[in-house]
């Protein structure tokens, strides 16, 4: 099952080695007759009446350990083993959905969520080609907002961009995150396992987790002498897309702890196409790399990562706009404009990406508890080319620069064997930058922001329950600078704020079941952007204009002149699992309701000489989002499973009884799937059927489309005059069905293991478009796409 | 690319950008074989402002007088000095890439004869400009008036590259510019 295999060179002399310990659960209470197996010396043996264990005759070198019991998540971590080594192993009640083998180790960064969802690296080696955004689509509770093909933006539970955090290797990830067409710039291949905390409880990481924490965790690093590495290539026929990412890792002799990784991905895409036209300048090109070192012992360690990740993206060439009549023709034709036959040229208008992360990371373990540092700097920058006049269509119309350093320290006490404290501190300075010479006034102004945080969290065991209480204190300062639309400089200081709490259970519920529970208040200061955003944004074909700005000069305000109110959410998010002996069924309700919520409102009509638009402005209102995420697993038959998600959510504007746009409609999906791990000399046989139905989205706001409101210019009347609630220039689309399948094997050698697989999406060419993609109101969405990857390990 | 900023708490004033692509002042001038030119402007006091633009008055033209139609682009927001101040220079350079069409009602011209090429390309424009490619461009035409009459006059450019051809249509690219006057003829 698991998808680590690690092939290490043992020395074949010393064999007098041996490993003993005990296997006991979260209270302590040993548990009986788990199974413990060293992968690599085809040892195996079970926990006897008091939990203990017992291996001798061992060669010296390093294990793979693998612990399994019912109803509790699968344990592996390595060992090295030098003489006799003894562990006490605590596995943790399995309250993960579809019961996949997660790496213990790998979730130090998650270890206060109660109610969270992991990609395992065999769930993210079959979506392998995707991007980050996409890949996590698989979780109930989890969408994208896009931007046609190539840019996914992950939505939890409804909110995305500035609500969601995302930690890279334990750092905030900080890039131009405002915009809905900026993805996150991560490789997934740095994963091994990506979490998403679905509540606000990991407040150890600062503001803005509103909507949850996407967690991307590298595996850790090797400790023992040895080389191992994979090579994985990836084909597609949508897009005609190549991808090929390799890795390598290893230890370094005679230096035990001592442990290194490199690892890249190159990625080249042409336009995609729709089931029966292309999507012209839909192609991507990728360029990432990353390497990390480190040293490890029982007492302390330390580690070195660095990463690259480069992207150009073409965005669909029949989305550019000039005025609100481009913008009607744009929407009322049935093939978008530019459309040509496939190329793999990028032209305008596109992106140009690059995120550069440096970590420097240290633990040590005292008497007095485990310390933790870690010091992180990010480089990031985002070119946006359009078509533009003047031999301008070389230059970007945007182009910052964003600087990010961040630092973290954190103090873990064991008080107790039932009471732990964990307490820190957080620092951040950054600074956004424009690169001169765009020749446009910048949507978003130069600043600095300067932020700070303290912690506390405290973890009871107390009989069945895990009980967690923590609150957090953040400040965050801004001084900025900027040109308004008459392209003279504002300057200005804004200051911010607040406090954030949580507090959670868990218990099991007899034998079966578990339930955990969690509320908690976050808040999130405003991103510049949302406060002083001028003017008209990548195919957006509307105006933007921030908080700030004065409704009818649209000169900028003193922040202390306006009535605004720093976004807060109450989050209540609860999670019961249930095992029956063939079917685990888990059910995920919550209620997210953030006050303040600021968002794009639909405000008027505007003039300038290139025509009319209809313009947005930065709004306060209260958002109500409601739902449930619910996923099972029925075991048919030892080798055939079948996999049922459902994704539900309601949002509303509860100030205005209005509905919000963009919101994720419900989707249900059904995967069968055959798995034999062993079938002759072939490993890891699976073949797998996955339905999904994305329902129609009913709860939109009015429809005033871009014809009417033309119409109503021409008479002379503004069609939000009297009306300003939320409206969508387009009815939602119907919903879809799309049919997906896959089909997997293994072949082991000695040394090496070649996994290869072959899936298909979209196989009835269903055509079809999805509400939450930006596109939908020029083009119709991806027809069937074909995949084959070859993935070797050594 | 690395770039690494001076510490400190507070930002910079970043450099003011030319932004040679903002037009906030159309001049469209009428200058008939004998007599004053008519001159009316339209002008948009924000550029990417809410506020809509303003047209300094109706274009008065005499009945049965051929005119020359001249268009001046400019960037109200730049100081005259400023190389960003002329846009119709740019457009010039790049008349390949860029087209004017021209709708108007009531039949106030009578040479071109109809109602102008926005709705249908194949209509008569007097055009006395072309590109590098022999294309028309727009920037300079010619105009006949009929009897007298009221109607309005709508002007468009639409930002054309590697779309614009002899038959491309007004709904073809992106606009640059699109603005309606009132022409009043006497």
């Amino acid at each position: 099952m698991a998808g680590v295999f690690l092939f290490r060179h043992t020395c074949a002399q010393e064999c007098n080695g041996a490993f003993t310990g005990r296997v006991l659960d979260k209270g302590n209470q040993p548990l009986i007759g788990a199974a413990i197996m060293l992968s690599n010396s085809q040892k195996g043996t079970i926990t006897d009446a008091s939990g203990n264990f017992h291996f001798d005759r061992l060669c010296k070198g390093v294990y793979s350990v693998k612990v399994q019991y019912l109803g509790y998540e699968t344990l592996e971590f390595k060992i090295t083993v030098d003489g006799a080594v003894s562990r006490i192993l605590h596995l943790k009640e399995d309250i993960r959905q579809l019961q996949e083998v997660v790496v213990e180790d790998e979730l130090q960064h998650i270890e206060h969520a109660h109610n969270l969802a992991t990609l395992n690296a065999k769930q993210l080696a079959e979506s392998a080609g995707k991007s980050l955004g996409e890949s996590l689509k698989e979780i109930p509770g989890v969408n994208t907002i896009q931007t046609g093909p190539g840019i996914f933006k992950p939505v939890i539970h409804g909110v995305h961009s500035q609500r969601v955090l995302i930690l890279n290797h334990g750092i905030r990830q900080e890039g131009q995150q405002w915009g809905a067409e900026h993805a996150p710039e991560i490789d997934p291949f740095i994963a091994s396992d990506v979490s998403v905390i679905k509540d606000a409880s990991s407040i150890k990481y600062g503001t803005d987790a509103i909507g949850g924490v996407i967690v991307v965790n590298p595996a850790p690093l090797p400790e023992g002498a040895g080389i191992g590495g994979s090579l994985n290539m990836i084909g597609q026929s949508n897009g005609r897309s190549g991808t090929v990412s390799g890795m390598m890792e290893g230890g370094l002799k005679n230096l035990e702890g001592w442990g290194w990784r490199v690892q890249g991905t190159a990625k080249r895409s042409g336009d995609f196409h729709t089931p029966s036209y292309s999507l012209t300048n839909t192609g991507i090109k990728g360029l990432n790399f990353s390497a990390s070192a480190g040293y490890h012992n029982q007492r302390f360690g330390f580690e070195v990562f660095f990463s690259h990740f480069n992207s150009e993206l073409g965005i669909l060439k029949g989305t550019s706009i000039g005025n609100q009549n481009d913008l009607e023709e744009a929407m009322e034709r049935s093939i978008p404009l530019y459309t040509s036959s496939f190329s793999y040229t990028i032209g305008e208008p596109r992106q140009e990406v690059e995120h550069n992360l440096l970590k420097l990371s240290a633990h040590v373990k005292t008497k007095r508890g485990e310390i933790r540092l870690q010091y992180g700097f990010q480089n990031n920058q985002r070119k946006e080319f359009d078509l533009r006049i003047g031999d301008l269509s070389n230059t970007p119309e945007l182009n910052l620069l964003l600087n990010t350093h961040t630092i973290e320290a954190e103090w873990e006490t064991v008080r107790s064997e039932k009471w732990s404290v964990s307490t820190g501190a957080t620092g951040m300075f950054q600074q956004n930058r424009k690169v001169d010479g765009t020749q446009r006034v910048p949507f978003i102004p130069d600043f600095n922001n300067i932020s700070a945080g303290l912690f506390g969290v405290t973890k009871v065991y107390l009989n069945q329950w895990t009980i967690d209480v923590g609150a957090r204190y953040d400040y965050k300062y801004y001084s900025v600078a900027g040109y308004d639309y008459k392209n003279s400089l504002f300057q200005s200081t804004l200051q911010f704020n607040n406090v954030s709490a949580t507090a959670g259970a868990t218990v099991g519920i007899k034998q079966n079941g578990t339930l955990n529970l969690n509320i908690s208040s976050a808040w999130r200061p405003p991103h510049v952007a949302e406060l002083y955003s001028v003017g008209t944004h990548q195919s957006a074909a509307a105006n933007e204009y921030g908080f700030l700005l004065n409704d009818s000069t649209n000169e900028v305000h003193d922040i202390d002149d306006v009535s605004f109110k720093t976004e807060q959410a109450l989050k209540f998010v609860g999670t019961y699992q249930h095992r029956w002996t063939k079917f685990t069924l888990e059910m995920t309700p919550y209620v997210n309701y953030i006050y303040n919520y600021i968002y794009l409102r639909p405000t008027g009509i505007s003039q300038n000489v290139r025509g009319t638009y209809a313009y947005f402005r930065y709004t306060q209102t209260d958002a109500l989002f409601l739902g449930a995420d619910i996923s099972g697993v029925w075991r048919v038959h030892p080798f055939v499973k079948v996999t049922p998600k459902v994704s539900l959510l309601r949002a509303s504007d509860a100030r205005n009884d209005d509905y919000l746009v963009f919101i994720p409609s419900n989707w249900y999906e059904i995967a069968i799937r055959y798995d034999r791990p062993t079938l002759g000399t072939l490993k890891n046989f699976f073949i797998e059927s996955k339905t999904r139905y994305v329902s129609r989205q009913n709860r939109t706001p009015r429809v005033v489309t871009v014809k009417e409101i033309n119409d109503a210019m021409d008479e002379g009347s503004d069609p939000f005059e009297n009306d300003d609630s939320n409206f969508d220039f387009m009815e939602a689309p119907s919903g879809y069905v799309l049919w997906n399948a896959a089909a997997g094997v293994s072949i082991k050698g000695e040394k090496t293991q070649y996994d290869f697989r072959i899936g298909a999406e979209n196989i009835l060419n269903t055509t079809y478009r999805e509400y939450t993609n930006r596109f939908r109101y020029y083009a119709d969405d991806l027809g069937s796409n074909f995949i084959i990857s070859v993935k070797c390990i050594f | 690319m690395f770039v690494l900023f001076a510490f400190g708490c507070e930002v910079e004033a970043p450099i003011r950008e030319d932004v040679p692509e903002l037009i906030t002042q159309v001049t469209l001038t009428f200058t008939p074989a004998v007599g004053d030119p008519v001159v009316v402007t339209a002008t948009d006091p924000d550029g990417e402002g809410v506020q809509d633009v303003q047209v300094d008055g109706d274009i008065n033209l005499e009945a049965m007088k051929t005119y020359n139609l001249s268009l001046t682009l400019t960037n109200g927001l730049a100081a005259p000095s400023d190389p960003e101040y002329d846009v119709t220079e740019e457009v010039e350079e790049e008349g390949h890439e860029h087209l004017f069409y021209f709708s108007w009602t009531n039949d106030v011209f009578s040479d071109p004869s109809g109602d102008g090429n926005l709705d249908s390309r194949s209509d008569p424009i007097n055009y006395d400009d072309e590109d590098v490619n022999g294309l028309p461009l727009g920037l300079q035409t010619t105009w006949t008036t009929a009897a007298a009459a009221s109607g309005d006059f709508r002007v468009v450019l639409k930002h054309q590259p590697e779309l614009k051809s002899a038959t491309s249509e007004s709904t073809v690219g992106e606009t640059d510019l699109d603005i309606t006057f009132t022409v009043n003829v006497e």
